[in-house]
């Protein structure tokens, strides 16, 4: 069997090589870097961390449609000079193969003002980063559609990432409906 | 001819497409427009109903999306047969350790609806292909064989279990002098549930069933068999794995016992270990 064996291993080989293009995390930003961006005129973040009770997570649930995952939330109010300008939510959603990890900042009113990718380590679809594609959110509220090729356009090749960011989305606004609103 | 067949390893009946998270079973999930995978498969198909018999099939493949809907793909084949006492009456091979070029195909695949914003996922795939031996017990034949498939995806609880299942049929001439007739239809199809049970891991279940028809005479039925396994799926961000396990659980085959196995053209076991890279 040596023949063949040796044959194998060689196509094997080159195979291997052929593919063996270099793996990177992509790591963006720290939650630290996306709270001066989005707030760039706050001059402190007050964690308001949010531990849900089931009754929360269902309503928001139902509220959204989406699952939550999870029943704490990363959560700072910004400020600046003792004035409230919004808040600052980290979160995560599932990427094909590894969670994405993204904050959400809304206004005062709890209108979306913007959002920042922290960690992305997809194959595909890192064009969810791409400014313009993000844009389609800002000024959304509560009771927004947010769906894929109706409100929100869709990144072909990213479907997955696209809607799941969608609706990390509108679960965090169902969240500031049911868990933040004052 | 051998050179490239060295260089590129093989592929088997089936040219696949994306990233797969069963041995056997394909979705409807398609490239994006411009993204290349290349993909190295290796299954091993053992067990006859008496002696020793292991079929190897190396399969290479090259899958280009051209569109976000529509990809394509080429791949070579080759096999490496070793057998020895397989001489019952319903499954007689003469004895062989050798290492043969299998063939070519190449496939297309257009995604109809999309598993992550659509009901359901649907794609229409075509397949066809060149065999110049065949996969039992590697002789010599001028196979061409067509096979059109429906793939179906459906996605739950946040796209974190995956079911897909395809259908479709296989229209093959050329089959002489390896099989017994020139011409054969064959029906198939398979089911699979995957569960991301941690980042960048899935594992499932998947079956499969294949029922050939010679002649294309649904009156001349030859064998159908259905296979069963788990199947473990890692992916990384530039490449993934696959590895399943499949055994036939029923087979029926004319000619043969009615003991619930066919071996003319199948075995016990079916191991496929896939390796794709993105690029």
């Amino acid at each position: 069997m040596s023949d063949w064996f040796r044959r194998i291993m060689a196509s094997s080989a080159i195979v291997l090589a052929a593919g063996a293009v270099p793996c990177y995390a992509a790591t963006y930003l720290t939650a630290d870097q996306a709270q001066k961006i989005c707030f760039t005129n706050a001059t402190r973040f007050v964690a308001a961390d949010v531990k849900l009770s089931p009754e929360q997570m269902k309503a928001i649930e139902k509220d959204s449609g989406v699952r939550v995952r999870l029943d704490t939330q990363k959560v700072w109010r910004a400020e600046a000079g003792g004035r409230f300008l919004g808040w600052f939510i980290q979160d995560e959603v599932l990427g094909k193969h590894e969670f994405i990890q993204w904050v959400l900042a809304l206004n005062a009113d709890g209108s979306v003002r913007q959002i920042e990718i922290l960690d992305y380590r997809e194959t595909y679809g890192s064009q969810i980063r791409e400014d313009k594609w993000r844009a389609q959110f800002y000024g959304k509220e509560h009771g927004a559609k947010l769906k894929l090729d109706d409100d929100i356009k869709n990144i072909a090749g990213a479907t997955l990432s696209s809607r799941h960011i969608a609706d990390g989305v509108k679960r965090l606004l169902s969240f500031y409906e049911f868990a933040l609103k004052p | 001819m051998m050179g490239i067949g060295t260089m590129l390893g093989a592929a088997a009946l089936s040219a696949v497409a994306d990233e797969q998270l069963f041995g056997f079973v394909r979705g409807a999930e398609t490239l994006p427009q411009g993204q290349s995978e290349l993909y190295q498969f290796v299954t091993l198909r053992s067990g006859k109903a008496e002696g020793a018999y292991y079929g190897l099939d190396f399969e290479t493949e090259l899958e280009h999306g051209f569109t976000d809907r529509f990809q394509a793909s080429v791949s070579l084949e080759n096999r490496y047969i070793y057998n020895r006492g397989v001489s019952g009456d319903r499954d007689a091979l003469d004895d062989t350790d050798s290492y043969r070029f299998g063939g070519v195909s190449a496939s297309g695949k257009y995604r109809l609806l999309s598993p992550f914003k659509d009901p359901i996922g649907l794609a229409l795939r075509l397949e066809g292909g060149y065999v110049q031996h065949d996969e039992v017990d590697g002789l010599p034949e001028k196979e061409f064989y067509i096979a059109p498939e429906l793939d179906f995806q459906k996605n739950f609880r946040d796209d974190t279990v995956i079911t897909e299942l395809w259908l479709g049929t296989e229209w093959a001439w050329g089959k002489q002098p390896a099989e017994q007739y020139p011409r054969e239809l064959a029906f198939q199809g398979g089911l699979g549930v995957s569960y991301r049970f941690a980042s960048n891991w899935f594992i499932g279940a998947e079956s499969n069933i294949r029922a050939e028809y010679p002649l294309f005479d649904l009156n001349q039925f030859e064998h159908y068999v259905i296979y069963a396994g788990p199947s473990l799926h890692y992916s990384a961000r530039r490449w993934w794995a696959t590895l399943t396990c499949a055994h036939q659980v029923w087979g029926e085959g004319t000619g043969e016992p009615l003991d619930g196995r066919t071996y003319a053209e199948e075995t016990n076991w079916q191991i496929r270990l896939k390796i794709g890279f993105n690029f």
